[in-house]
């Protein structure tokens, strides 16, 4: 049986592996990057094929070679800030928001808050 | 795919809500369908200019973001239920769409409590203007800068930066300008309310606050009590068209809607 701790602590440590992009980390990213990142926010889903016509179509400074964007694919991937659903040609893509995180006031005052509120 | 136009201000009680639900009216009483959403989850209140309240809002955002229904059940009608008000009435029959927030205490302080799943917002937003075809979403965001504003100014076609004649307002919107340009905004359009009649040469604010934030200022909206008299009991450029206020937030609208 697990202790109070136990499950604070699996609470924790869920919170840390959640991850997750926040619009602020876009600034961060090249353009180009920022650029499909933002398109994939409107498009909730890109296949490989949709995401190499997105590239293809940007200015020529910004379009990334084919290696560029199977690497950051990949980092994107790896900070959980990308989710990839399936494999090699048939990967499907999706930008992993951050939750929102809730409060970090003591339990207690929400607990007398919600009591005052069923009032 | 339909246009997002995220209403945003650095700072509150610079008239943000109000123009916001002015603004949409104005798009769908020109035929286009709209959608207006209320992301301020803290302190939600254009709800109130659409003529809801807590006894007949229904379902709302903050059900949604809680798994307790699809977006399309939180969008309510205007067009078919709340075209009640004198301005409100012109536009029963048109293709406006409010997902309001909810104004019950115990949700607000939920969501303050337990956070949400951001990803469900995007999705919701984007699912939104696939299924009711719209034209235009409209995001009224919270003031200032937090998760929720920066997501919506990421995801928008459109930012309106809306800033009062105001030294505290003009620092503060150089500040969104910034943020706004890091994420690639290209349609950066900016509104001026609350201006004192008479104090100003509009010629001149116009050019010193295109010059400042390299953006073009869509409309000068006077500050008047005629607005104050309102008390968003109605939507005032539909009651009022031939009010001052009014006259310029039509231009504000033309100047989005004329953005390819």
């Amino acid at each position: 049986m697990t202790g109070i701790f136990d499950r604070l602590q699996t609470k924790i440590e869920d919170k840390n592996k959640q991850g997750g992009i926040t619009a602020l980390d876009l600034v961060d990213l090249s353009p180009s990057l920022r650029k499909i990142m933002r398109l994939m926010l409107r498009q909730i889903r890109m296949d490989y094929p949709q995401l190499c016509a997105a590239v293809d179509s940007l200015p020529e400074p910004e379009r990334l070679s084919r290696a560029d964007l199977d690497r950051s694919l990949e980092t994107l991937t790896a900070q959980a800030w990308l989710t990839r659903l399936g494999e090699g040609a048939r990967a499907v893509y999706k930008v992993n928001l951050r939750a929102k995180s809730g409060s970090s006031l003591a339990s207690g005052i929400w607990a007398s808050l919600d009591e005052k509120l069923k009032k | 795919m339909g246009k997002i136009v995220s209403i945003h201000s650095f700072r509150g009680g610079t008239g943000k809500s109000n123009a916001a639900a002015n603004l949409a009216a104005q798009a769908a009483l020109r035929g286009k369908r709209v959608g207006v959403v209320d992301t301020d989850i803290q302190s939600p209140g254009i709800h109130v200019l659409f003529g809801l309240d807590e006894t007949n809002m229904g379902a709302t955002l903050n059900d949604f973001l809680h798994g307790k229904c699809e977006i399309e059940d939180v969008a309510f009608s205007v067009g078919e239920k709340a075209a009640d008000g004198e301005g409100r009435k012109k536009l029963a029959g048109k293709d406006l769409w409010l997902i309001p927030s909810s104004i019950r205490g115990r949700e607000i302080s939920r969501v303050i409590r337990e956070g949400y799943d951001v990803n469900r917002l995007n999705e919701g937003l984007q699912n939104l203007i696939e299924k009711k075809k719209l034209d235009y979403l409209f995001i009224d965001t919270h003031p200032g800068l937090n998760e929720e504003t920066l997501l919506s100014i990421a995801i928008s076609d459109i930012l309106l930066v809306i800033l009062r004649p105001d030294n505290q307002d003009f620092q503060g919107t150089a500040v969104t300008v910034d943020i706004a340009r890091s994420l690639d905004v290209t349609n950066l359009l900016l509104m001026v309310n609350k201006a004192v009649p008479n104090k100003y040469d509009y010629n001149d604010l116009k050019q010193q606050i295109e010059e400042s934030y390299k953006a073009p200022l869509t409309g000068i909206l006077p500050l008047n009590f005629d607005i104050a008299d309102n008390a968003s009991k109605d939507l005032f450029s539909l009651r009022f068209p031939d009010h001052p206020w009014s006259r310029e937030l039509v231009k504000v609208a033309e100047a989005i809607l004329a953005v390819e």
